[in-house]
């Protein structure tokens, strides 16, 4: 094999001083300088990073290192050693890949099945006291989204809703009884927070042509309460959004398909404990003496028929398509009850008396997911 | 053969040059692989990205005719990751849980995790550069540094402290304190280097950028609190009743006191100062670390640099306009693409389309940005750094012996990252 020479530098990985000498690559690479004669076998040679034509290379087994600037050399030192440049350990970049993709596709599963599932089992065994500060800061974080509507307090309008709360929630194994509070706002909707909180807005009093489908509106919350939906859905929510961005790590955007996934999770979970509220509710405006049928009828009242289209975001719905609830509560309400119905006329009068400044009760905006938080809407 | 100066002469040349090559072939590719794989493995080949770059930048930068090696791997990044997450999960926890269950402790608990967290932020950049000093390599000779973690972010602390409480004025001479502390700790082999970097010496392009940038908008602020008797109003600002959104507006009840004219001057001063800082940054930036290299010296070996401000404000001029360019290239593409919507939003499959391509085109954006960023950016500062830089003395330096000590783990990284208080590529690092 002919001989191929040129100059370089040796460096003896002690000190830095640069030595020069001259290169002869021939089944060996001989180095060869002032006080320097080495003789490598080209197996144990290791090129480093540089840009051409500089070339640098370190011994396998050892400090000593050579620098050189020819290009032709560089070429047949790359033709005849065989492991120039392997790196120790392999990079494995497939495998490295795949092994990514199973283990985000394991956390997402976890996020998307896992955390729901832990959060049901976790939701009962939260201490009483921890579920009502988590409700207050709830409660807080809602108000304030809403734009801090005012509480609704007139006098005897708050003592029939109290008469009636307490009529609803005496045969219904309730965990906590519940706080009621009414706050004036312009959209037709009701919420259930952890720690038995529920809120009414005012719209909805003045949708409601009667008491029991108010009645009916309260008893679903109440079936919330009764299933720990609220806390389950604040522990399922900061689960999969704290998995979710794991996973998703800083990569730009990622706060995006954060919110969107949870969303769909949370809708995923919330539809079956819809239907299971609707069910509580119906079973318990019966047993006060109520038309189960009335939640019916004020659902269909306060959803937009725009909204009921199915579309590209009907996953993201939280709530199952109001004919199927409606269709659903009937079937298990049954006949109506000759009764006057659970709340007396006069009753009723001062129960819409309670929010009494009119907000605007005409216009009609039942906007639904708006609010991005972990609450039980209707 | 073809190295007619490529034979080293017996006697070295007294002083070293730095040389980088700006034209960064390869670099793109590195890039656009990089962000590729960090999609599709949920960011986890980032590391493995962090390291080609690095890879990439140091064995690009020849410092007196021989390429420094970068040595670290992704692997180790990784681990250390791991480990921070595993130490930082259970703190995040914990302040989330105290925020929700206790109101009173949930308003402190926004500063305490604040103050907590730039501590350790410190921390974790002081043991983020320990590891890439480990992980270089010059002549077969490794960098190291040694000095506590802890120490450092005392001392940052403190310094920044000083710093709050005088105002700013204290900044470049906590600068210079920080750098003093991080170079004394830097070692090339057994080697120590040494930094005599002093407040003063920057104190004159910090005043600049003080009075041009902060000292009007500290002393309307200040004006504002002493008008106010040192009790500003929260109600000061007030929501817009008029619009629905939470706009914020003057409120009106105030429209007949001094404060509203204070509160007009602060107003004023921001808009002006705001933009000048802006400005006035990448000035700073340069002439701080033109002073400090100079300041830097290993025995007899000093560094000599002679960069100019301009080299700094250059590269983000370019990259502006490059910017510029590329959002007028997408804003053609979204105009050819909207009356698609316009005409045909029924159509389910143009409705998927839409889809995906809005997708691709989001997706393109932000990897156009970043390949922009780092091909301009990146390799112009770090070009404009390495390049003015000289290596006055050379023999000094090639007089500096190995060290045996090991090399310090990856886990030193991890924090920086899970914190991300770690930039990939730290200039002058």
């Amino acid at each position: 094999m002919e001989a191929i020479t040129t100059t370089g530098t040796f460096f003896d990985g002690i000190s830095a001083r640069p030595r020069p000498v001259t290169l002869r690559l021939t089944f060996r690479l001989d180095i060869v300088g002032e006080d320097v004669a080495r003789d490598w076998s080209l197996l144990d040679l290791r090129a480093a990073d540089a840009a051409a034509p500089l070339m640098r290379v370190n011994h396998a087994h050892g400090p000593e290192s050579v620098e050189f600037a020819d290009e032709a050399f560089a070429q047949a030192l790359t033709a005849r050693c065989p492991d120039l440049n392997r790196t120790e350990g392999g990079s494995g970049v497939t495998r490295l890949v795949l092994w990514s993709i199973a283990a985000g596709l394991s956390v997402l599963l976890t996020a998307i099945y896992g955390v729901p599932a832990a959060s049901g089992l976790l939701a009962p065994l939260v201490p009483q006291a921890i579920e009502a500060q988590i409700g207050r800061s709830v409660d807080g974080q809602i108000v304030t989204l809403l734009d801090d509507p005012p509480l609704c307090n007139e006098a005897a309008g708050r003592a029939v809703l109290d008469r009636l709360t307490a009529r609803l929630s005496e045969g219904m194994a309730l965990p906590v009884a519940p706080q009621v509070s009414v706050r004036r706002h312009k959209i037709a909707n009701a919420l259930a927070l952890p720690g038995g909180r529920v809120i009414l807005l005012s719209d909805i009093i003045a949708k409601a042509r009667n008491g029991d489908e108010l009645a009916g509106i309260l008893a679903h919350e109440f079936g919330h309460v009764a299933a720990r939906d609220p806390m389950r859905s604040v522990i399922t929510a900061g689960g999969t959004s704290f998995l979710l961005s794991l996973v998703l790590g800083d990569l730009t955007g990622s706060t995006v398909l954060v919110t969107v996934g949870q969303a769909a999770i949370s809708a995923g979970y919330s539809r079956d404990a819809e239907r299971a509220a609707d069910a509580y509710a119906v079973a318990a405006v019966k047993r006060a003496g109520g038309d189960g049928a009335a939640l019916a009828a004020i659902l269909e009242r306060i959803t937009d028929a725009d909204d009921e289209k199915p579309d590209g975001i009907s996953f993201l719905r939280s709530h199952p398509f109001t004919a199927e609830r409606a269709a659903r509560i009937r079937s298990l309400a049954g006949e109506k009850p000759t009764g006057s119905g659970i709340l007396s006329e006069a009753e009723w009068k001062s129960l819409q008396g309670l929010c009494p400044e009119p907000a605007k009760p005409e216009k009609t905006r039942p906007n639904d997911g708006k609010s991005p938080t972990p609450t039980e809407k209707l | 053969m073809n190295q007619a100066e490529g034979v080293p002469s017996p006697a070295p040349a007294r002083a070293g040059e730095i040389a980088f090559d700006r034209r960064a072939p390869g670099l793109v590719g590195i890039v656009v692989k990089g962000f590729l794989l960090s999609l599709i493995t949920f960011s986890i080949y980032r590391f493995w990205y962090i390291t080609n770059l690095r890879r990439y930048f140091w064995s690009r930068t020849v410092v007196a005719g021989s390429p420094a090696e970068y040595l670290g791997t992704g692997k180790e990044l990784f681990l250390g990751f791991l480990v921070a997450l595993a130490i930082l999960v259970p703190i995040y926890i914990l302040l989330f849980v105290i925020g929700l269950l206790s109101p009173i402790l949930a308003t402190l608990a926004a500063p305490i995790s604040f103050i907590g967290l730039f501590v350790l932020g410190q921390y974790a950049l002081f043991r983020g550069r320990r590891y890439r000093a480990s992980r270089t390599r010059w002549r077969g000779i490794r960098l190291g540094q040694d000095g506590s973690g802890f120490a450092y972010a005392g001392l940052a602390s403190l310094w920044w402290l000083g710093t709050i409480v005088s105002l700013g004025l204290a900044f470049p001479f906590m600068r210079a304190a920080l750098e003093r502390y991080r170079i004394d700790h830097t070692l090339v082999g057994q080697s120590r280097m040494r930094s005599t970097a002093t407040g003063r010496s920057i104190l004159m392009p910090w005043m600049m950028f003080y009075i041009v940038a902060l000292l009007p908008i500290l002393a309307s602020v200040l004006a504002l609190l002493a008008a106010s008797g040192f009790d500003v109003p929260t109600d000061l600002l007030i929501q817009d009743p008029a619009s629905e959104k939470s706009k914020l507006i003057f409120n009106p009840d105030y429209a007949d006191t001094p404060l509203v004219y204070y509160a007009g001057a602060v107003g004023i001063a921001a808009s002006v100062s705001i933009p000048l800082a802006l400005l006035l940054i990448p000035y700073y930036r340069a002439r701080e670390t033109r002073t400090f290299l100079n300041a830097a010296h290993l025995g007899a070996a000093r560094l000599n640099s002679s960069l100019k401000a301009r080299q700094f404000y250059f590269p983000y001029l370019v990259y502006m306009l490059a910017l510029i360019g590329f959002i007028l290239v997408l804003g053609i593409i979204l105009a050819l693409l909207v009356p698609l919507i316009a005409t045909n939003g029924e159509n389910a499959g143009i409705h998927a389309f839409v889809i995906v391509s809005t997708v691709l085109l989001y997706l393109g954006a932000i990897l156009g940005t970043n390949v922009l960023y780092v091909r301009i950016v990146s390799v112009r500062l770090w070009h404009a750094v390495a390049t003015t830089m000289q290596i006055e003395n050379l023999p000094a330096l090639e007089a500096v012996l190995a060290s045996t000590r090991a090399p310090a783990s990856g886990l030193n990284e991890g924090l920086a990252d899970a914190l991300d208080v770690g930039g990939a590529l730290e200039i002058g690092f």
